[in-house]
C-alpha cells in the first residue's frame, strides 16, 4: 500500500513538471499556432539560470525565484521578437523546423555556458525532505504540483474571465478577424511566449531541485509533447491533465511491471486515447457552420 | 423609409470614405480591383454591389488594413477616411477612428459564446462603455439576450449574423461595411437585418457601406449605389435612378453572358431556392 502511495506521489510530481511544459506548448499553440520544439531546453535554461543565481546568493530561494522567472520572460520575448516573428509569414513547416534548431543550439549552449556534469541546485529549502503521513517527499516536488495547480486555476480564470484572455482564444479560433475587432496579435502571441517561459522554467527548476540539474533536463520537453496532444493541442488546462496521466502512468508502469516498460508506457496511452480521440481529451473540435 | 441626408453643397467636410483609383493586387500579380473610385458621405448609405469576383471583399480589405495577410497590396490611388489617407495605417487604429466591418461568412468565434463574441467586439473600449453597449445590442437584437451563454458555432445562420452585427456595433462605428449579409439566409431572416441597419442609419446616423451581390434588396434602403464587374465599377448612381434601369442593372449583375440570358424573375427564383437549400 505504502508503495503504490509512494508510487502515485512520485508520479504526480513528475507529471506536475510535464504538466507544465505541456501547458507551454500548449498556450503558444494556441496563440500562434506553432509548435515550439525548444520548449523543454526553454525550461532548462531557465534552471541552469536558477543555479547560477542560487550559487550567487548563497540560495536565497527568493531572490533564485525571482530572478529565474524575469529572466526566463526575457529570454522569451527576445527569441519571441528575434527569432520567431520575422518567419511569421514563412511555411509553418520552416517555422517549426526553426525551433527545432534552436532546441540543439540551446542544448549545446548550455554545455558551453555551464558544463555537461550534474549539479546540486544548492536551494536547502526546496531538496529538504518532508513527512507526508509517511510518504517522504521533498519540498520541490510539493513545489511543482503546487505550482501546476496554481497554474491550472490562473489559466481557467485567464481564459474564462480576463478580457485578454478571451482575445486569446478568439485569436486561436480566427486570428483575422479578431485582429478586425481591433486586436494586436503580436500582443496577443508575446503574452503567451512569456506565460509559456515562465511555466516551463519553473518546471525545470524545480525538476532541477526535486532531482538533479544537468543537460538531460532538455528531454523532459520530448516527455511533455505527448502530454500536450493527449490533453488535446489547443487545450491549455487539458494539458496539465494529459501530463499528470502520463507521469502517473510512468511510475505504476516501472513499479509493478517493468522498469524498461516506464518510457513506453505513456505513449500506449497516448496512441490509445487518439485512436479514440482525434482532438485529444480536451481540443476544441473546429465547429462548422454557416 | 431613410431619408437621404445629404451634404451641404459646397461643404469643405470631405466624405467619410473616398476611394481614389484605387488598383489593388495579390501576391503582386492578381489583380482584383483594376480602378476604383468612390464615396461614401457622411450618414448616406452606399451599396455596392457585384457579382462574385467583382472584387468588392477586396475593397474592404484594403479598408480595414487586412489585405497584407493574404499578401494583398493597394498598389495605386488612396483610400480616404476623413479626407485622411489611410496608407498602412494598422487595423487596430481603423477599427479606433470608427469602421468596423461585419465579415463576408460573419466569421464569429465559433467556440466561443454569443456574449464573448460581442465582448470581442468592443475590444478597444472600456469596461465601463463594454457594459453600456452589451445593453444597446441586446436591445437592437433581443434574441442574442436570450442566447448570450450559448456557443455561437451552433445558432442557426440568422442568429449568427445577429452576432455578427452586433459585435461589429461594439465598436461604436460611424462607417459600418457590411460584406454580404444576406448570404446563405432565408428571405425573412434578410428582411429582418436589412431592417435593423436600415433602422441604424435612420436612428442613430450611422453610415452604411453594404456590400451584396442581392441587388434588389441592398438598392431598396440605399441612397447611392455602385456596381462593380472584374474590378472596375462599371454604373453608378442615386438610387431611385438605379432601381428604375432593371435591365441594366440585370446587365451588369453578370447575367449577361452568351445567349442563354434569363428574365430577372427567374434569375430571382433561382437565387431564392439555392437561398433555401443551403
Ligand atoms: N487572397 C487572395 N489571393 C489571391 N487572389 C484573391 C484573393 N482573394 C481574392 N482574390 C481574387 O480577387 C478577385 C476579387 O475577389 P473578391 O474581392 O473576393 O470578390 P467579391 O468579394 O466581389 O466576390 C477574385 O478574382 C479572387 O479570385
Ligand atoms: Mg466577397
Amino acid at each position: 500500500m505504502n508503495y503504490l502511495i509512494e508510487l502515485l506521489v512520485s508520479g504526480l510530481a513528475v507529471g506536475a513538471v510535464y504538466g507544465l511544459i505541456a501547458m507551454s506548448f500548449a498556450i503558444i499553440f494556441k496563440a500562434t499556432g506553432l509548435l515550439n520544439f525548444a520548449q523543454g531546453e526553454m525550461g532548462m535554461i531557465t534552471a541552469y539560470v536558477a543555479f547560477s543565481i542560487a550559487s550567487a546568493t548563497d540560495g536565497n530561494p527568493w531572490l533564485t525565484a525571482a530572478g529565474a522567472i524575469v529572466f526566463s520572460v526575457l529570454f522569451a520575448l527576445a527569441v519571441e521578437r528575434i527569432v520567431i516573428r520575422p518567419m511569421v509569414d514563412e511555411p509553418i513547416l520552416a517555422r517549426i523546423m526553426t525551433t527545432i534548431g534552436l532546441a540543439v543550439i540551446f542544448r549545446s549552449g548550455t554545455m558551453l555556458v555551464w558544463d555537461a556534469l550534474p549539479h546540486d541546485m544548492g536551494l536547502a529549502a526546496g531538496s529538504a525532505l518532508v513527512d507526508l503521513g509517511g510518504v517522504r517527499v521533498r519540498g520541490a516536488q510539493i513545489g511543482v504540483v503546487v505550482a501546476l495547480a496554481v497554474a491550472v486555476a490562473a489559466m481557467l480564470a485567464f481564459f474564462r474571465y480576463s478580457r485578454f484572455g478571451i482575445a486569446m482564444r478568439a485569436v486561436a479560433s480566427d486570428d483575422a478577424t479578431a485582429r478586425l475587432m481591433g486586436v494586436k496579435t503580436a500582443r496577443v502571441q508575446q503574452a503567451a511566449w512569456g506565460a509559456a517561459a515562465v511555466m516551463s522554467g519553473i518546471a525545470g527548476a524545480l525538476f532541477a531541485i526535486a532531482w538533479e540539474l544537468s543537460p538531460s533536463l532538455y528531454a523532459l520537453g520530448l516527455k511533455s509533447f505527448p502530454a500536450t496532444i493527449l490533453g488535446g493541442l489547443d487545450s491549455v488546462v487539458g494539458s496539465a491533465f494529459g501530463g499528470v496521466v502520463i507521469g502517473i502512468t510512468e511510475n505504476l508502469v516501472g513499479g509493478y511491471l517493468s522498469p524498461g516498460l516506464k518510457e513506453v508506457a505513456g505513449f500506449v496511452i497516448i496512441i490509445a486515447i487518439l485512436m479514440v480521440r482525434p482532438y485529444g481529451l480536451f481540443g476544441e473540435k473546429r465547429i462548422e457552420r454557416l | 423609409m431613410i431619408q437621404t441626408q445629404t451634404q451641404a453643397a459646397g461643404g469643405a467636410a470631405p466624405p467619410l470614405l473616398e476611394i481614389r483609383n484605387a488598383r489593388i493586387v495579390y501576391d503582386h500579380a492578381v489583380e482584383a480591383v483594376r480602378e476604383v473610385s468612390l464615396s461614401v458621405p457622411q450618414g448616406s448609405v452606399v451599396a455596392l454591389l457585384g457579382s462574385n469576383g467583382a472584387g468588392k471583399s477586396t475593397l474592404l480589405k484594403a479598408l480595414t488594413g487586412t489585405l497584407a495577410l493574404e499578401d494583398g497590396e493597394v498598389e495605386k490611388g488612396a483610400i480616404l477616411l476623413d479626407g485622411e489617407d489611410l496608407g498602412r495605417t494598422p487595423t487596430d487604429r481603423i477599427v479606433a477612428r470608427g469602421v468596423s466591418l461585419v465579415p463576408e461568412g460573419r466569421r464569429l468565434f465559433a467556440n466561443l459564446t454569443v456574449e464573448d463574441n460581442i465582448t470581442m467586439g468592443g475590444h478597444l473600449k472600456g469596461a465601463a462603455d463594454l457594459a453600456r453597449l452589451r445593453a444597446q445590442v441586446y436591445d437592437l437584437f433581443p434574441r442574442l439576450a436570450e442566447r448570450r451563454r450559448q456557443i455561437a458555432g451552433y445558432l442557426s445562420g440568422g442568429e449568427q449574423q445577429m452576432v455578427a452585427v452586433g459585435r461589429a456595433l461594439m465598436a461604436e462605428p460611424r462607417l459600418l461595411a457590411l460584406d454580404e449579409p444576406s448570404l446563405g439566409l432565408a428571405p425573412l431572416i434578410v428582411d429582418q437585418i436589412y431592417a435593423t441597419v436600415a433602422r441604424l442609419n435612420a436612428e442613430f446616423g450611422m453610415t452604411i457601406l453594404l456590400v451584396e451581390q442581392n441587388a434588389m434588396q441592398a438598392m431598396e434602403i440605399a441612397d447611392t449605389v455602385y456596381i462593380m464587374e472584374n474590378g472596375r465599377i462599371v454604373l453608378d448612381g442615386p438610387a431611385e435612378q438605379m432601381r428604375g434601369n432593371l435591365d441594366v442593372q440585370e446587365y451588369y449583375l453578370g447575367f449577361s453572358g452568351g445567349g442563354e440570358r434569363r428574365s430577372f424573375r427567374d434569375v430571382k427564383h433561382y437565387k431564392r431556392r439555392k437561398r433555401w437549400l443551403s
